[in-house]
C-alpha cells in the first residue's frame, strides 16, 4: 500500500467515525461509538504496516519519542490541574459565593467530562504536533544541501 | 560531534540516497550526520566505518 492510499483510508475511516458519532447521539447508544472508533483505530493500524514507502529510521524513532515524552510532561500537569479544579467544582468548596446547586443534579454531569476529556487530548494532539516540529527541525529534518533534489 | 562521511562519501563516489539505502535509513538522516545535526547510534556508527571499510575514530571524532 502506498502512502497517500493510507492517507486517503485515514479520511474514509475519519468521516466513518463522524457518522459513527452522529449515530450514536441520535440513537442514544454510546456503544456503537465507542466500538467504532476502536475498529477505525485498529483498522488504521494494521493497515499502517502494509505501507511499503514509508521508512522509519532511528532518527525518526527519536524524534517521535522526545516529541511524545515532552507531550506528556506537559499534559499530565494540564490533567493534574483541571482535574484538581474539576474536583473542587464537584465538593463545592466553601469560599466561593456562587449559586447553591440543585439537589438532584450530583456531582458533575458525565457528558461534560467526556467534552473536558476531548479538550485535553486534542491540546495533546497540539502539542505532540508542535514538539514533533520542533524536534524534527533540531535533528535536521529540513536541512538542504546540493544534493536536495 | 565531527565526522568525515562526506568525504569517505566522495572517495566511494556515493550519493547520500545510495549510502541511505545501503545502511537501511533516510537520506535526510545521513545529511543530518554529515551537518552535525544528530549524532548516530552506535550501531549506526559502526554500520557506516563497516561500510567504508575504516574503524569508527577514522569516521567520527568528538
Amino acid at each position: 500500500m502506498k502512502r497517500t492510499t493510507f492517507y486517503i483510508l485515514a479520511g474514509i475511516v475519519g468521516l466513518l467515525e463522524v457518522g459513527a458519532f452522529w449515530l450514536s447521539v441520535e440513537l442514544h447508544g454510546p456503544l456503537l461509538i465507542i466500538l467504532a472508533f476502536i475498529a477505525g483505530i485498529m483498522l488504521l493500524y494494521l493497515a499502517r504496516r502494509k505501507i511499503h514507502d514509508l521508512k522509519e529510521d532511528e532518527r525518526a524513532v527519536l524524534i517521535n519519542e522526545k516529541a511524545a515524552v515532552r507531550t506528556f510532561q506537559v499534559f499530565w500537569v494540564v490533567f493534574f490541574a483541571i482535574s484538581l479544579g474539576d474536583v473542587v467544582l464537584g465538593l463545592g468548596a466553601p469560599g466561593f459565593p456562587r449559586q447553591p446547586r440543585p439537589p438532584n443534579e450530583g456531582l458533575v454531569p458525565l457528558g461534560h467530562i467526556g467534552i473536558v476529556q476531548l479538550l485535553l487530548l486534542f491540546l495533546m494532539i497540539i502539542l505532540y504536533v508542535g514538539f514533533r516540529f520542533y524536534y524534527a527541525r533540531q535533528y535536521g529534518e529540513w536541512e538542504t544541501d546540493e544534493e536536495q533534489d | 560531534m565531527k565526522n568525515r562521511i562526506k568525504v569517505f562519501r566522495a572517495m566511494h563516489d556515493l550519493t547520500q540516497e545510495a549510502l541511505a539505502n545501503e545502511l537501511g535509513v533516510t537520506r535526510q538522516t545521513i545529511l543530518a550526520i554529515e551537518k552535525g545535526k544528530y549524532d548516530p547510534s552506535l550501531d549506526l556508527a559502526f554500520k557506516i566505518a563497516r561500510y567504508f571499510g575504516v574503524t569508527i575514530e577514522d569516521v567520527f571524532s568528538p
